[in-house]
């Protein structure tokens, strides 16, 4: 489909329709599409969820033996389908040799995470060596944090999305607490302009270059969860240094969805979870990311703690239990950011979906998420756009931005009516999407993008 | 085998040996526990390796078909046979309705943990509502000790044992830090008298009562991952308390080991990795404990969103409703992949209780303890013979299931002749072996296995 590179997907729907000679809401596009998308075989490596195993499903409404119509991959990822097979192969290694798994196999438990950090690394544009695959995302925030937000006297404030993910909203008022400051004063947060739904890129860098003699760190989502909004990252880690501060992105909702260059933007840190687009399950392993360039200045507040030594002497000592040459020694690349060994069993998913990721590139997945997201957004305004000649009809507005540039897979969808009845009726029919229920009663549709 | 409670393993030795009409060394000892021991059972419920799956096993020395003589559960306990079946069920869950797993199933994945912590608190003596699931080690520790720490001009110290965990020592070391202080002067660490391997409890307590005034937290192991020596948790506490310290134990080698009662001795918090005798594997999900007495007097210092009241903590409010106590030290949601082996596990626990557990590891570890004396002890009249020496505690009631053995030779030959002859137990350069009969999967033949091997493998290295 690289004939279309650079149309915007609703050009590249017109041109499509127009050849194939039907409208451009026909399934007949959807087809061509599919027929000609490169990745489509991706779709394999994963468990696709049938309509009859969802709770909610109405079989006298649908095929019960269809696969569900899953659009919710940006609340939790579909298993790879290699997930069972490795993890059996750590269950039988556990059951057959004991400790000694800490050492042997292909996955030695006490560096399994190590050796997918290059994987994972090529996925947000990072060297293996600025990323550390560990804990939980906020557990990860909060260690960065404790490194990365330094407030003196004038320069105290962090600055993030009024409607920031729950979660870093307290890590972020918590930290700022935990230093004697107050979060009225020392909490900057960026709100749309009246009447919109998005933060305008501007509007953004003019905060950053009006307050940012007293910003510390600037640390904001990659993708916003709730409108969808990608964030020029590039030109808010370059304007939150123009003013001295610490840039940092939570990347849950940007990781494996839209293209990350981390390194090259010269990001100073990130955190994203893996049970989104990366597919590693519930609770699955975190991730952080901390530039090169402090590798030496900046210190983990908590320390050196054992699992950054050289393979801790807690392992019995077979000479095999030293990570194999080139490994960087096993030791850390992240000084002393790891706290603990992950689990076998959760390291397991985890191998598995950066290596689909590897059957790719995020350049490719990224341009077919592009044409399948604007395609989505097609659709919608053809069959669901207010229509003043029938207000009484049911409408919906898209929130998430409409340049494809400032948005990843998800479209943020508002209703016109009460969402839980739409909702009700689409779990009937086997749809799986992702609802938050706020006071204005948004539906998000995700959309899985592999 | 009550009728022996309240005797010392030594005594009860003797004492079966004597109406057996045998020696205590000989095997029929061993036998005679085994088939009295009511949780001999247990063992069925664990997946224990077969000497020709051990990596460095000798096939020309010992019988590939047998079971190891695996006695490293201080350091990774054996897989629970259910462990399988249930991570089976979540993966099946997962597959067949993704995100609808959160809440749907035996274990909806947004609140798996908190369906286990009633069994976890069980073990070591808490309340449900003061034990949580979550993170590693360390990272709860750090977590806590964020909370607890809070030293002033005058009470700045953190008490801790000299040999600490690395991870321990590293953490006290670096939380000092981060509140501008210097380690030499705020760390204060306990160490063995001259000669001695173990710290005396009195010595404990006496530079508790000493130093007290200037210790703001008292952060010790409960037992002590080097020497095996288990600490008076309960003489400790309340020592501490009398001095106005706040007293929290790392239990990583004695949750699943000992009798703990962190709630009844007033332990102040507590944290403590699963994959040792709680058996989840490697880095299973690992715990915190904060006393009810602080559930709404000591805050988390850091929050995080699983901290939130779980009824509305997916309103996406951006207001923080703290659940009281241990709860709202939770940030992040938890992997349901290590919540399965940790369930597995904590279900066997729960066919019997650490109380019974316990009696058994005594007798057990008694009885290791006895052969060890029996044949290795060091002969004057055989100067060259290799021989042991105990550093854990001899009273049972100040160790738990290990015993750390130091050599009269360099250790690393001997134990990979009893690596050639399928042991699994733990080396520590230049000179000890720890060894770890665990109640919940190994018998008294066990033992008696690996003494004989231990005499094989040491004449294997004389022989060389």
């Amino acid at each position: 489909m690289e004939e279309f590179s650079g149309l915007h997907p609703r050009e590249v729907v017109r041109r499509v329709s127009s050849s194939l000679g039907c409208s451009p809401s026909s399934p007949q596009v959807a087809a061509y599409f599919d027929e000609n998308d490169d990745l489509r075989h991706l779709r394999q490596h994963f468990l696709m969820p049938k309509v009859a195993d969802l709770p909610a499903s109405d079989l006298s409404l649908v095929d019960g033996g269809e696969e569900c119509i899953y659009l919710c991959g940006n609340s939790l990822g579909l298993q790879p389908k290699m997930t069972r097979k490795y993890l059996e192969e750590e269950l039988d290694k556990w059951a057959r040799t004991g400790v000694h798994g800490h050492t042997d196999g292909s996955r030695p438990w006490a560096w399994a995470e190590n050796n997918i950090e290059d994987l994972m690394a090529k996925v947000v544009g990072a060297k293996t060596s600025e990323v550390a695959l560990m804990n939980g995302l906020t557990v990860n925030l909060h260690l960065l944090m404790l490194s990365f937000y330094k407030p003196t006297q004038s320069r105290h404030k962090v600055l993030l999305e009024a409607k920031a993910f729950p979660s870093d909203h307290y890590a972020v008022e918590s930290q700022i607490r935990l230093r004697g400051l107050n979060p009225q004063h020392s909490m900057l947060m960026l709100s749309p302009r009246e009447g919109e739904e998005t933060l305008r890129t501007a509007d953004i860098l003019e905060a950053i270059e009006k307050e940012g003699d007293s910003i510390a760190v600037v640390m904001l989502s990659g993708v916003q969860y709730y409108t969808g909004q990608l964030f020029d990252m590039a030109s808010i880690t370059q304007a939150g240094h123009q003013k001295g501060c610490f840039v940092g992105f939570d990347c849950a909702h940007a990781a494996g969805n839209v293209e990350l260059k981390l390194h090259d933007w010269g990001v100073d840190f990130a955190c994203w979870c893996s049970y989104k687009y990366l597919n590693s399950g519930a609770g699955g392993l975190a991730a952080a990311f901390v530039h090169e360039k402090h590798q030496h200045s900046i210190q983990p507040a908590h320390g050196a703690a054992a699992w950054s030594e050289r393979l801790p002497p807690v392992k019995s000592a077979h000479s095999a239990g030293l990570p194999p040459p080139g490994q960087s020694g096993g030791k850390l690349k992240l000084p002393a950011l790891q706290m603990m060994g992950p689990h076998l069993l959760k390291a397991a998913p985890a191998v598995f979906h950066p290596q689909v990721f590897n059957l790719t590139n995020m350049q490719a997945l990224r341009r077919k998420s592009v044409l399948l997201t604007g395609y989505l957004e097609n659709l919608i305004q053809h069959y669901f756009s207010e229509d003043p000649a029938e207000p009484r009809k049911p409408h919906v507005r898209i929130i998430t931005p409409s340049d494809p540039q400032q948005r990843g897979c998800q479209l943020s969808l508002a209703f016109s009516v009460p969402i839980r009845k739409v909702f009700q009726e689409l779990e009937r029919r086997g749809v799986v999407v992702s609802v938050t229920r706020t006071a204005a009663q948004h539906l998000q549709g995700g959309l899985f993008c592999i």
